[in-house]
């Protein structure tokens, strides 16, 4: 029915079509040329609903961010505002504790609202890519060491035993190198011991290991906390999840989706194993590229 | 959605006899997304995969894949469909000896008589970290190695879904979280719909969801 030469033309057009590069050829009588308009204007009205779309969404993303900068102002003001009314009110006579009691909830919500206005600008940044997750070649080793010698005292201060168990670590040169943006991996590795931090139960240890393998250096961070439900293991990444069961404990969801964003970024991922009551095991595939 | 199966049923002998690998499965897949089948051995799992990859066909019920309904594929038709829309990765990997790495990956396209994408080529077997072993032959590689390079000959045709049956199973546990975290971290870079079959609960978690079969039916 076509020449080959038809089946050709036909074929490099929407070759150039898919890289972008597609331009009318000749216009004349031919059946071709016609066809040529023709996917010409197809293709410029589906790009023009991808644009709108990428319009949408860049809109959506300043104002997320927008959000997230215009608040801050505020919200030091309410801080330092609440500040002063407690150093005045302990120079009160009539202060009751009622009153104080009050005045600490409100410094509670502020803080969980500050909480949640920075993770949505982390979120907001990462998701508009304005600040890129930039892989680069480093030691996993000093990377964790340096991670869980910052995060003691916030276990100690929960009675945790944060460890850090190098004892099977292996040291030889390239065995715990791997590509990774140090700044966003931190803090997707500090979100998931803040976690296990906060659900484990006093006098219980947070064991974190490195587990080298062919393609990726694994980072492991055992738990002896209240572990989670299977059907909610896939869950749990969403973004603004909380389970139900720790509904009270402070947080708003963003920490492990997150972790997971920043990790895909860098070509890694999340694994997570756990049985209810006996604990969670978080462990972060980072690429050795 | 890209994978529909409504209904499916696959029945092997009659009366007494009669064995129901397959007893009314329905399943929709959805773009991009990484969903792994669970089911221990003779659950009809296996049954089901080669299924969805037309490679047996169902009793009854229909299979549709990229809106093409493919039980009304016969023949070379058939095979020219499985060919393009289509990536698969065995247990065995399956990879011919007689041709180096690099012809095993483009196998498929040479095939179709397609031009190879050489940039796309490229970064697949560099994701996969193969990019050093294309002038060898299969033999001289890892399991794990192998199974990468069936994995990249797989994502070669830019399948409109690839279809993974039991990926590690001849692989130790070290390998086998290597093979699957490629395998994961790939899809998603090249927006590839994928469906792993596994008797492997720990394997299983590394989709995006889990589908469980047992005595031919979705539990």
């Amino acid at each position: 029915m076509f020449g080959n030469k038809t089946i050709e033309r036909i074929e490099k057009m929407l070759d150039s079509a898919m890289d972008g590069t597609f331009s009318e050829n000749d216009y004349d009588e031919s059946k071709l040329s016609r066809l040529e308009s023709k996917w010409k204007r197809y293709l410029h009205s589906s790009q023009l609903a991808k644009n709108q779309l990428d319009e949408t969404k860049s809109n959506l993303e300043t104002l997320i961010a927008d959000i997230s900068h215009q608040t801050k102002t505020p919200m030091a003001n309410l801080k330092l505002y609440s500040e002063l009314l407690g150093e005045r009110m302990n120079n009160m006579p009539d202060v009751t504790d009622e009153d104080r009691k009050l005045l600490s909830q409100i410094n509670a919500q502020m803080e969980k609202m500050d909480f949640l206005i920075m993770s949505l600008t982390k979120m907001s940044r990462l998701e508009s890519n304005i600040i890129e997750v930039k892989p680069v070649n480093a030691d996993v080793y000093s990377f964790v060491r340096e991670i869980t010698d910052s995060m003691q005292g916030s276990a100690n201060k929960n009675g945790i035993t944060l460890l850090f168990d190098d004892k099977d670590s292996d040291m030889s040169d390239n065995a715990n190198k791997a590509l990774f943006d140090t700044k966003w991996t931190r803090e997707a590795l500090s979100n998931i011991i803040d976690n296990a931090i906060k659900y484990s139960p006093e006098k219980s240890t947070i064991t974190v290991s490195i587990i080298p393998y062919e393609m990726y250096v694994a980072i492991s961070v055992r738990d002896e906390g209240m572990g989670i439900e299977e059907g909610e293991v896939a869950r749990i990444f969403d973004r603004f999840y909380r389970s139900d069961e720790n509904s009270d404990a402070e947080g708003v969801g963003l920490g492990l989706y997150l972790a997971r964003e920043i990790l895909k970024r860098e070509n890694g991922y999340i694994k997570v194993k756990s049985q209810k009551n006996k604990g969670s095991e978080f462990i972060l595939y980072l690429w050795r590229g | 959605m890209i994978l529909q199966a409504m209904d499916l049923k696959k029945y092997y002998g009659e009366g007494e006899a009669q064995v129901k690998a397959l007893d009314g499965v329905s399943l929709s897949v959805y773009r991009g997304e990484f969903v792994s089948i669970v089911g221990t051995s003779g659950s009809g799992k296996s049954t089901l995969l080669h299924m969805l990859g037309g490679l047996d066909n169902p009793t009854s019920g229909r299979i549709i894949i990229d809106d093409k309904d493919i039980s009304e594929l016969k023949g070379d038709a058939l095979c020219i469909f499985r060919r393009r829309k289509i990536g698969f990765v065995f247990q065995s990997f399956n990879l011919v000896p007689s041709l180096k790495v690099y012809d095993n990956i483009i196998l498929p396209l040479e095939l179709d008589g397609c031009k190879v994408d050489k940039d796309y080529i490229g970064s697949v077997v560099a994701s996969l970290g193969i990019a050093g072993k294309l002038d060898t032959y299969p033999g001289k590689l890892s399991g794990g190695q192998q199974q990468r390079v069936a994995i990249a000959r797989a994502l070669a045709t830019k399948p409109a879904i690839l279809l993974a049956d039991e990926p590690t199973g001849n692989l130790d546990s070290k390998t086998s979280q290597d093979v699957l975290g490629l395998l994961k971290t790939t899809g998603q870079k090249f927006k590839q719909t994928i469906v792993m079959i596994t008797h492997d609960e720990e394997i299983a978690q590394m989709a995006d969801r889990i589908v469980r079969i047992e005595d031919g039916r979705i539990v």
